[in-house]
């Protein structure tokens, strides 16, 4: 039963996440809403692991049902890639604050399209 | 040298290069600097083919190389496969690769960053086809997109970054649909490479049944918006017109078709890529039609271009679909693979060469409207281009994917006629190819003479001071050109070599090529007549009128995820 509580909660973060990067104009915002929906989904990986056991994947004597350590390797990964890509949109969002003078999507492609 | 060593010299020595311009910008200044940077991109750019060279009889042979990254164990270590087609995808990464970085040198943007960040994307664009595991290819992906992101921001001009912005919000997004669609197949099977995956599914009744097919379905449409096939290309034309040109180059020439090829890998061995390769045939063929008619709508000379790509790599994938449907055992299954390989690499060639002429003309010329003649040759005849280099370079393009013999674009398109003919995609290809040849009628435009503009460019030269066109943009340039006029003319012997990389042909197969048969001529000169006659069509009123219509057309961010959520169901529902 709480797995599918904590999935339906999963789903929920995802779906607010979806929803601020189509919804919203402010772009610091769309780049919060990305990180949210990364962030569902990488803690959707981690509980899927967490299914099969309840120790810590230290592989040596007399530790048994240990989690599946696979996921957790791999999102490891993911969210490292996911900081970076964070980083960038946020030195993406500050150089189009800087030249253009606003965050709003729609002010900044009207002014870039201006200056074209 | 162990051959398995060599097969990651194209991952592991653009890397060093990379490595080696960093620590030339972190630690040098002034010609050792200089010199530093020039070494990496040699050993990354140049050393690369030394490999190729090696490799090239194993890959002909049809034999393959696969194994696991460092000897780990099959459930945890990243395997890899280099067979024919990684060789074949290589040599277009790497020719196009040096292409696009010996023009960046003339016409920016230059400096050890540049090209730090140009040889990760080559690492990755590498290490894309040559991984079978589907979480490295996850992350190549992700690294691939990320240098993307950088060098189409590299002019620093909002336009460039606000299309930066999109493309990395639209690609981010749908990679976290990718790593969902991994998660439900890893759930399946427990497994992390294709191969584990494939005889995961095997073991499950109805393959995996609907949870397999929508997390499949996830990974592809992920994959198709890096591809940019209708509807999901919203995101192109802003980002590889507004790149610096060399970009451009490499992203039009490059960035789209490797995620394609990467694709194939996995749907050649899973049980529902023969479902997916038809309707992704379909939609390609489709969307040849469809970018071709938006590509005629243009007025930016660049954005003509991107659409053009779009258009084109509709092309390759309505071959490509194709094959995966008839099955890549079959004879017909493996000349189509291998046209559309050939039209994907000779497109690489010519769009990046188009990309480039155009680049340094609207440079030059400070014009990127079609519909405003300046009269480019003479204002680059003035800036001290004797012979019109780059209107010839420009003139082979266009022939070329005008499909104009002897060049390539006329053996490559041909070649997949020949492969689709008595399909409907055979019609839509068709009649996609009259659209391109009128959009590069209009697209010449610019270089069209006008006596009355004489005087104004001489006022326009004299007032502004120029400097000379750099002799590594020509030399970029005429390489290219003179590469896509020998890819056309020694077509008999690369069609045979690529059947035999992209697949060990069966019996009774003797890929023959008679390119110049009356009745290929014969198409060519309808296709050409029509394109003509499109063009005087489209420069009508209404004609002008219908275009400035879908000129018009906005692209929003919510418009590409409705296309991706209506992709992902109708494929959903068509497997």
């Amino acid at each position: 039963m709480t797995v599918y509580v904590e999935r339906m909660l999963l789903f929920l973060l995802f779906l607010v996440g979806f929803w601020g990067i189509l919804a919203k104009k402010n772009i610091i915002k769309k780049i919060f809403s990305l990180n949210l929906i990364t962030s569902a989904v990488v803690v959707l990986f981690i509980l899927e692991g967490s299914r099969v056991g309840d120790h810590a994947p230290i592989l040596s004597d007399g530790i048994e049902r240990v989690v599946d350590p696979v996921p957790q390797a791999l999102m490891l990964t993911a969210i490292v890639i996911s900081v970076c890509i964070t980083a960038f949109a946020l030195a993406l969002a500050f150089h189009l604050y800087k030249t253009t003078g606003s965050f709003d999507i729609d002010d900044i492609r009207k002014r870039a399209q201006d200056e074209s | 040298m162990n051959p398995d060593d060599i097969v990651f010299a194209p991952v592991i020595l653009p890397l060093f290069g990379a490595a080696l311009a960093l620590f030339s910008k972190a630690f040098l200044k002034g010609r050792p600097a200089v010199f530093l940077e020039y070494a990496g991109v040699l050993l990354g750019l140049g050393l690369p083919w030394l490999a190729f060279l090696q490799t090239a009889p194993m890959a002909f042979a049809g034999n393959t190389f696969q194994g696991i990254i460092g000897g780990w164990h099959p459930a945890i270590g990243i395997s890899y496969s280099y067979d024919g087609l990684t060789w074949l995808v290589n040599i277009l990464i790497f020719s196009i690769g040096i292409a696009a970085w010996l023009y960046s040198v003339g016409a920016g943007p230059k400096g050890p960053v540049f090209s730090t960040v140009f040889l990760i994307q080559i690492a990755t664009l590498a290490m894309t086809i040559t991984t079978t595991d589907l979480f490295n290819l996850f992350v190549c992906l992700e690294v691939m997109g990320i240098t993307s992101y950088v060098l189409i921001a590299f002019s620093g001009k909002p336009g460039a970054s606000l299309a930066s912005f999109s493309y990395l919000m639209v690609s981010a997004t749908a990679m976290v649909f990718f790593l969902l669609g991994f998660y439900g197949l890893y759930r399946l099977t427990g497994a992390i490479s294709y191969l584990g995956i494939v005889q995961g599914l095997q073991g499950l009744a109805d393959f995996g049944g609907i949870t397999a097919n929508i997390s499949l379905v996830m990974i592809v449409a992920a994959i198709l918006v890096r591809v940019a096939i209708m509807p999901l290309h919203n995101w192109l034309p802003d980002a590889h017109a507004l790149a610096p040109h060399a970009v451009s180059a490499m992203l039009s020439g490059v960035l789209i078709k490797v995620p394609l090829f990467a694709l194939l890998r996995i749907l050649i061995t899973i049980p529902q890529g023969m479902r997916i390769g038809e309707v992704l045939g379909y939609t390609g063929a489709l969307t040849a039609l469809f970018g071709v008619v938006l590509a005629l709508s243009q007025r930016d000379a660049k954005r003509l271009l991107a659409y053009s790509s779009i258009s084109q790599i509709g092309y390759v994938v309505s071959a490509w679909g194709m094959a995966l449907q008839v099955g890549m055992e079959t004879n017909l299954g493996i000349i189509l693979m291998a046209s559309a390989f050939l039209h994907a690499f000779y497109h690489a060639l010519f769009k990046a060469l188009l990309f480039l002429s155009i680049g340094t003309t609207i440079d030059r010329t400070g014009v990127r409207d079609v519909l405003v003649r300046r009269g480019s040759i003479a204002i680059l005849r003035l800036q001290g281009e004797r012979i019109p280099v780059t209107f010839l370079c420009f003139l082979c393009g266009a022939l070329a994917i005008a499909a104009i013999p002897p060049f390539n674009g006329f053996a490559s398109k041909t070649l997949l006629a020949h492969a689709l003919k008595g399909n409907l995609h055979y019609l839509l290809l068709g009649v996609a190819s009259a659209g391109t040849v009128a959009s590069y009628i209009k697209l010449s435009r610019i270089y069209w003479p006008r006596a009355k503009d004489a005087e104004a460019i001489d006022a326009m030269v004299a007032s502004e001071p120029f400097h000379r066109i750099h002799w590594t943009i020509h030399a970029s340039q005429s390489f290219l050109a003179i590469v896509c006029l020998i890819g056309g003319m020694a077509i008999t012997t690369i069609f045979p070599l690529v059947v035999r990389a992209v697949g060990a042909p069966g019996e009774g197969l003797e890929p023959s090529v008679s390119l110049y048969s009356v009745d290929n001529l014969i198409q060519t000169l309808v296709i050409t007549l029509g394109g003509g006659l499109l063009y005087l069509l489209a420069s009508s009123k209404p004609g002008c009128r219908i275009l400035y219509l879908l000129r018009r057309q906005r692209h929003t961010f919510q418009g590409l995820f409705v296309s991706f959520a209506v992709v992902c169901a109708v494929l959903s529902v068509l497997i």
